[in-house]
């Protein structure tokens, strides 16, 4: 094996098993991952199971969901390997080292391709398993099944690593950008395409519908065919189906599996050997190097400087505002989705439907929130790198530190939680007290997350990560989200009873009566307290494990 | 200016800093010397406030730096062996996100910065963003944001680490300035020619534990070899004195041709 697989391996080692024994640590990561695995397990079996139950129907429904979990599987990995590809064949510190060595353009890619695969992909392949694994469970497909499955996971995740870096490759040779890191806004508009076509291709509203086709037999061809039978998700999962239904097993398809990745590598390899070192070159030069930005004057104001660094630093860096594109599309998106809700086909009261789905849309608010938090404000501390240093010499406290840090991201985290909730209120034509619930524990909700988020991130602040979007897939980030979820749920599950009152009440014309207004009063106050304390600790626990992390 | 008291500082087992104390007084430059990984850049890191000491005291300007660390972090200027920077700001803005942490006056901002970015040749690149500078002007450029504060303290690790001739005359040039003006330096080198020419006092550490600290005639009084230069009295006292030999050979005897290339 070529050596340059031993500073990847030794680094797994040492931060895994330091000193040749497995630390407290790994035993905490195996526990919770352990953990996460048997709940995939079972709320898969559980929603498999309910659709499983139906009818004929349910059981191609389920299996369309199948095919497209595999699709998305598949498109996520392409994505998130074209993102580490630029970062690793492109950006990587240690390219000045390796490719200054003799060791040849076939052993780098070789490297490349493995770390970024394992990289990108071990957790999608260890937390898919379960999931399409509850699927053997419930068609009683027997252990076999899950000696395909394993496999047909592991050529997946290979396929959309080697097209991810093979596209990156040509990409960078393609783009004569001076920036490369600016080709990370193609990758990012490149995927929201994909993306788009892949939904539209699955059309996936008109299988909850079946009313919208001619007749019922065309639907259930709609089902039952593969959507993208020229992509590998779809081999993999017409694989598994025909073993699910009836324990046969498709050799061609097996055959594609097993070569496509191959393939797939050596045509990367051949990209590699053609394009890597004008690529290379162009990603050593600068961006600033012949720009030259206006001047402003000074005016002694740490909090007004601090501010205007943090916007600089965003705004020019392009793997930073070219993600604003998709947050866009998002919100975009989400907002259509209220927009052509059918409520006026539900049984029971429009307004009533309404003013759930506007309840609920806190915790959805809340979980994009939490999402955003992940990726921009988590590792906005690690994100300073050895600069972080400055700071701590200046004579500024880390408390005012942490401070400034969340007054710069709380007026934007607050327009777009209010926007979103607002605008779906609007949407949804709610009226009434539901309107003031929504907003005020969704804007409750958006601060304490945004705190959490910026104390677990200094907490696990990783002030030496090359790319501080490899850091989302940290313990410390994982450990942030579980727990801003946690408090979302427990949130929404506190205030659920008061909310439930005012808004039957307002809708029965009646009086607010006092035991009402006391709960809901005290639910409120309890709900700003939680946050508040959560929000205090979380921000105090980072500032005082900050500074460690530095050194 | 500078007192330091029994100051220790251990990384799990390894004791890094061993009671270290020493004084250093207004207007002198003192050089840290000692081998790599002996302790001085934790002892330097320890007096700039990033690193907390595990015993001992650091006093600066009679202030402690424990108890009242902003107002000693206020009066200390701090350049790393290795510039840390904000690659997306341009010169310019990094000088005035500097200038205002530390509050430095509209006024005294303008003619500091003017002055110190002419004598770095970094003018014509102050709206630049630091990306582009080369490791030299990346030096220069952090030293500038630290000299144009004025600070009584300056503790500095490594200074002409990527300097090129003409800057590195320049900063030791500054550096004896300011030391007349009233200003304290305590700076870590591997140069001892810098050590010699620019230091008042000399301190060695070695393995964490200060070996001697004193002036030229101290260190050669101490080593025995009352004519040598810094070079001789430094591998004398760090007991590398053989390498000298080793070097001696080497000279006499080069490596071949034939034996270079395998």
């Amino acid at each position: 094996m070529t050596p340059l697989f031993q500073p990847f391996l030794c680094g797994l080692r040492n931060r895994f098993f330091p000193g040749g024994r497995i630390s407290s640590r790994t035993l905490l990561i195996l526990a919770f991952g352990a953990l996460l695995f048997a709940a995939l397990y079972l709320v898969s079996l559980k929603t498999i199971f309910y659709f499983h139950s139906q009818n004929e129907l349910g059981v191609i429904l389920s299996l369309k969901i199948f095919e497209m979990a595999w699709m998305i599987v598949f498109t996520m990995l392409i994505f998130s390997s074209m993102v580490s590809g630029v970062s690793a064949v492109f950006l990587s510190h240690d390219n000045e080292i390796i490719f200054a060595s003799p060791a040849s353009l076939s052993e780098l890619y070789l490297m490349r391709y493995l770390t970024t695969t394992f990289y990108t992909s071990w957790m999608m392949v260890i937390f898919s398993l379960p999931v399409f694994g509850a699927y053997g469970k419930i068609f009683e497909a027997g252990p076999i099944y899950l000696l395909i499955l394993l496999p047909a996971v592991i050529a997946i995740a290979a396929i959309a690593s080697g097209v991810g870096l093979a596209v990156t490759i040509i990409l960078v040779r393609l783009f004569p950008a001076r920036r490369t890191k600016d080709i990370v806004v193609y990758l990012s508009l490149l995927f929201g395409i994909l993306l788009y076509f892949v939904i539209r291709l699955l059309r996936p509203e008109e299988l909850a519908d079946p009313e919208r086709f001619p007749d019922f037999i065309e639907y259930l061809s709609r089902m039952s065919t593969p959507a993208t039978p020229l992509l590998p998700p779809s081999w993999a999962a017409d694989l598994l189906t025909g073993f699910l239904q009836d324990h046969s097993f498709d050799w061609l398809l097996a055959a594609l599996l097993l070569l496509t990745p191959m393939v797939v590598y050596f045509a990367g390899e051949w990209a590699m050997s053609r394009m890597f070192f004008s690529g290379f070159s162009k990603a050593q030069e600068s961006f600033g190097g012949s720009r030259r930005f206006q001047p402003r004057s000074y005016r002694p104001s740490p909090m007004l400087w601090f501010f205007r660094k943090e916007l600089k630093m965003f705004i020019r860096d392009s793997s930073q505002w070219s993600q604003l594109f998709l947050i866009g599309a998002l919100v975009v998106v989400y907002l259509y989705n209220f927009k052509v809700l059918p409520l006026e086909r539900s049984p029971i009261p429009a307004d009533a439907v309404a003013n759930i789905i506007a309840y609920a849309n806190i915790g959805l608010t809340g979980f994009i929130v939490a999402s955003l938090c992940a990726r921009f404000v988590y590792p906005a501390i690690g994100a300073e790198g050895s600069a972080f240093g400055l700071i701590l010499t200046a004579p500024l406290s880390l408390r005012r530190y942490m401070l400034y840090k969340y007054l710069f991201y709380l007026i934007p985290f607050t327009v777009l939680a209010a926007t979103l909730l607002a605008a779906s209120n609007h949407l949804l034509r709610i009226t009434g007290p539901m309107w003031w619930i929504s907003l005020v524990t969704g804007l409750i909700i958006t601060w304490t997350v945004l705190a959490m988020a910026l104390g677990f991130g200094s907490m696990y602040a990783n002030f030496k990560a090359e790319n501080q979007a490899a850091v989302l897939g940290g313990f410390g980030a994982i450990l942030f989200l579980f727990t801003a979820i946690s408090f979302e749920l427990l949130t929404i599950l506190a205030a659920g009873i008061p909310a439930y009152r005012l808004v039957r009440s307002w809708r029965w014309g009646l009086h607010f009566s006092n035991p009402i207004m006391v709960q809901t009063v005290g639910t409120l106050l309890l709900i700003v307290l939680a946050g508040g304390l959560i929000s205090l600790i979380s921000l105090r626990k980072g500032v005082e494990k900050m500074a460690d992390n530095f050194h | 200016m500078l007192k330091i008291e029994n100051l220790s500082k251990r990384f799990g087992h390894h004791l890094a800093v061993d009671n270290i104390s020493l004084t250093v007084q207004q207007g002198e430059i003192y050089g840290f010397l000692g081998p790599n990984g002996a302790g001085k850049t934790t002892t330097i890191k320890m007096i700039a406030g990033l690193l907390q000491p595990d015993q001992g005291a650091i006093f600066i300007n009679g202030a402690s730096l424990a108890e009242q660390p902003l107002l000693c972090k206020q009066q200390t200027g701090y350049v790393p062996d290795r510039p840390w920077l904000y690659e997306k700001l341009t010169g310019m803005e990094f000088l005035q996100f500097i200038a205002s942490l530390y509050g430095v006056a509209q006024e005294r901002f303008r003619t500091a910065v003017t002055h110190y970015l002419t004598l770095f040749d970094l003018l014509d690149w102050q709206d630049h963003l630091i990306e582009s500078y080369s490791h030299g002007m990346r030096q220069k450029l952090i030293m500038a944001s630290v000299l144009m504060q004025d600070q009584p303290l300056l503790v500095i690790d490594e200074p002409m680490v990527g300097l090129d001739p003409k800057s590195a005359r320049l900063v030791k040039e500054i550096f004896k300035q300011k030391a007349r003006a009233g200003t304290t330096i305590f700076l870590s080198t591997h140069s001892l020619e810098i050590a010699e020419e620019l230091c008042h006092r000399i301190g060695i550490i070695i393995e964490g534990r200060l070996r001697i600290s004193g002036s030229m005639e101290t260190l050669r009084a101490e080593a025995g070899r009352h004519d040598s230069g810094l070079e001789d009295i430094f591998l004398e006292l760090t007991g590398a004195w053989e390498l000298k030999e080793v070097i001696a050979a080497l000279k006499a005897n080069p490596a071949k041709p034939s034996e270079k290339q395998p």
